[in-house]
């Protein structure tokens, strides 16, 4: 919890030192981490494999862009963009309570083959109602509907929701709830001779991680002022993924920055990378599966471990 | 009745197709827990590349597909060879699995493009069976490639001896191991096999719709809803599911359209994992 705070300081006064367009990617990268610290709330705290994550990071951003601009569904009525953001995260967080009543009472597999599947799923929906959802290309919204206006607002605001969520994961994590879900991940037989009910915790982790990923998703449509079926696709999903992985499992914080490192070399840095049949996201394909190979614990506890060996010795 | 009938044998086929796509997928995860979401890859490969050997080498159709298949069971052996040291934990095989599936669709995202590709058909033309009720004949040839494929797959499970391992292993694996079953070798074959299903699979698919990179990862849809239906595990089981999922999808397709069969996909597993979770032949874990 401590370290949250020198984290926000020098979040709030990185302005200061960073022109506007990086600090417009900085702010992107921070909203990529909530979704990455999110995704192992329910991952690496209850070891259910969830791939769909990015369902819910979709359904909330075209919830919040239909609430936003309701002329798109023929509807007129006026919500404040907070409001949208918010019931975009609530009804993530339903959406995610339904799936989690269906499939997490089952024992196995069944959630992570029915969560791979959703997010292919919802995305054609945007290809059906074209006239609604804009196809591929998506739609735009205009500047007077979105939450702030200027590169800076906006990067401030992905900055307190960033810190905000951080802070509420850890403090859920640190709770007895917490305790509970590293429970069910750690034995789940064990936990249930305890008394613990093992799907009710996984059910609320999972509406946990959907509410941040629902309001995630609706500030990343006012971030980017357009709305489009890329926030569904597999691709982020797989950079939640990967992000998490390199981090280590169930530690937060692995997680959360190396979501931040990882978006800004995919969207930064490796963009050089791009000849032939080589592009910036066949190199990360290849970097995640070596990592899962060779350190299957995650970059930050394989490191951790080598540093506490070395200071043995 | 001419619909009913055309539905029916236009179900039939894809039916076949999806049972080969699902046979293989579900003897990999019974005999390893293994859950292959790199299926697609052997499914699509071996699509892509028949297309490639006859437009750039001008090879003929039948030596271009056993080359495919050929692809698809080298994509399925170097899938076990990644897949080896980390089998016992799950959320790393998933993650590999996937990371490799997508990796190839942007290979052949860069190296063919976003269109669809087709492929040239093994015969052309159309059988008139009854007057107005007409059939492409590629969709006739698709069922009974199919059809004698999973026979043979059947006669090879349950009276070779490998087949009869790999049934071994999937049911006990420390009982196999205490008869003193090779279960790495076992596993090898599965991975082999179920490819080349998989490859067999692309190219009848291929034959009737066109083929995009995206499929990679459409196609383990159908895959799941088959295994779901049909109970993760079991083969007779996917074999049944696959031809009710065949019929669900043309039905789908010819009433709705093809935009709406991932979403009816979708219904129907919810609709299984809320009735009967454990499918239609499956056994309780």
């Amino acid at each position: 919890m401590k370290a949250i705070i020198p984290l926000a300081f020098l979040l709030a006064i990185l302005p200061m030192f960073v022109p506007s367009a990086y600090l417009y990617l900085i702010g992107l990268a921070l909203l990529f981490a909530v979704l990455v610290a999110s995704w192992d709330l329910m991952v690496g705290y209850t070891g259910q494999v969830n791939l769909g994550h990015t369902t819910f990071v979709g359904l909330g951003a075209y919830t919040a862009a239909i609430l936003q601009l309701p002329a798109r569904i023929g509807a007129a009525f006026d919500v404040h963009p907070i409001v949208a953001v918010i019931l975009a995260g609530v009804l993530s967080a339903f959406f995610g309570l339904a799936i989690g009543l269906l499939t997490l009472r089952l024992k196995g597999y069944y959630f992570s083959l029915v969560t791979a599947i959703l997010p292919l799923v919802f995305m054609q929906k945007v290809f059906v109602w074209r006239g609604v959802f804009g196809g591929e290309e998506g739609f735009s919204i205009p500047s007077e509907k979105i939450l702030v206006a200027t590169t800076l607002e906006k990067y401030y605001v992905a900055a307190i929701f960033a810190i905000i969520s951080l802070g509420v994961i850890y403090a859920i994590l640190r709770s007895k709830i917490g305790l509970r879900f590293k429970a069910v991940r750690d034995s789940e037989e064990l936990a249930e001779a305890l008394g613990i009910d093992t799907t009710k915790y996984k059910i609320l982790a999972f509406v946990l991680s959907s509410f941040f990923a629902g309001v995630a998703g609706a500030i990343f449509v006012n971030y980017r002022m357009t709305v489009a079926p890329d926030l569904y696709d597999v691709p982020l999903m797989l950079l939640i993924i990967l992000s998490a992985v390199i981090g280590g499992l169930g530690t937060l914080w692995g997680p959360f920055l190396m979501g931040i490192i990882v978006y800004l070399a995919k969207n930064w840095w490796l963009t050089a990378f791009r000849f032939g049949i080589v592009n910036e996201e066949i190199i990360l394909y290849a970097i995640l599966i070596a990592v899962a190979i060779l350190m299957p614990r995650g970059v930050y506890n394989e490191v951790k471990e080598k540093l506490r060996r070395f200071a043995k010795s | 009745m001419i619909e009913l009938l055309e539905i029916f044998v236009f179900g039939t086929a894809m039916g076949g197709i999806f049972a080969l796509l699902a046979s293989g997928f579900s003897l990999i995860f019974g005999v390893s827990r293994i859950l292959n979401f790199a299926h697609g890859v052997c499914f699509s490969i071996s699509a892509y590349l028949v297309i490639y050997f006859i437009k750039e080498f001008s090879v003929d159709i039948f030596s271009a597909s056993i080359l495919g298949i050929f692809f698809a069971v080298l994509v399925g052996f170097f899938v076990y060879a990644l897949t080896k040291y980390i089998r016992h934990n799950v959320v790393m095989v998933i993650i590999v699995t996937l990371a490799f599936a997508l990796l190839v669709e942007q290979f052949l995202l860069l190296s063919f493009g976003n269109r669809g590709l087709t492929m040239p058909p093994f015969v052309e033309g159309i059988q008139v069976i009854y007057e107005n009720l007409r059939i492409a004949k590629v969709r006739l040839l698709a069922i009974a490639i199919a059809i004698a494929t999973l026979l043979a797959l059947e006669f090879f499970i349950s009276r070779t001896i490998i087949g009869k391992r790999i049934n071994a292993v999937s049911q006990d694996i420390e009982a196999a191991k205490l008869l003193g079953i090779n279960v790495e070798k076992v596993l090898i074959a599965t991975f082999l096999i179920s490819s080349a299903l998989a490859g067999i699979a692309g190219i009848l698919y291929a034959q009737i719709f066109n083929i995009y990179p995206a499929m990679i990862l459409r196609v383990l849809i159908y895959a799941f809803a088959v295994v779901i239906l049909g109970g993760l595990g079991s083969f007779r089981g996917s074999v049944v599911a696959s031809f009710i999922i065949g019929y669900i999808f043309v039905a789908t397709m010819k009433t709705l359209g093809a935009q709406w069969s991932e979403f009816v996909m979708l219904i129907t597993i919810v609709a299984i994992l809320a009735v009967r979770p454990t499918g239609l032949f499956g056994v309780k874990e």
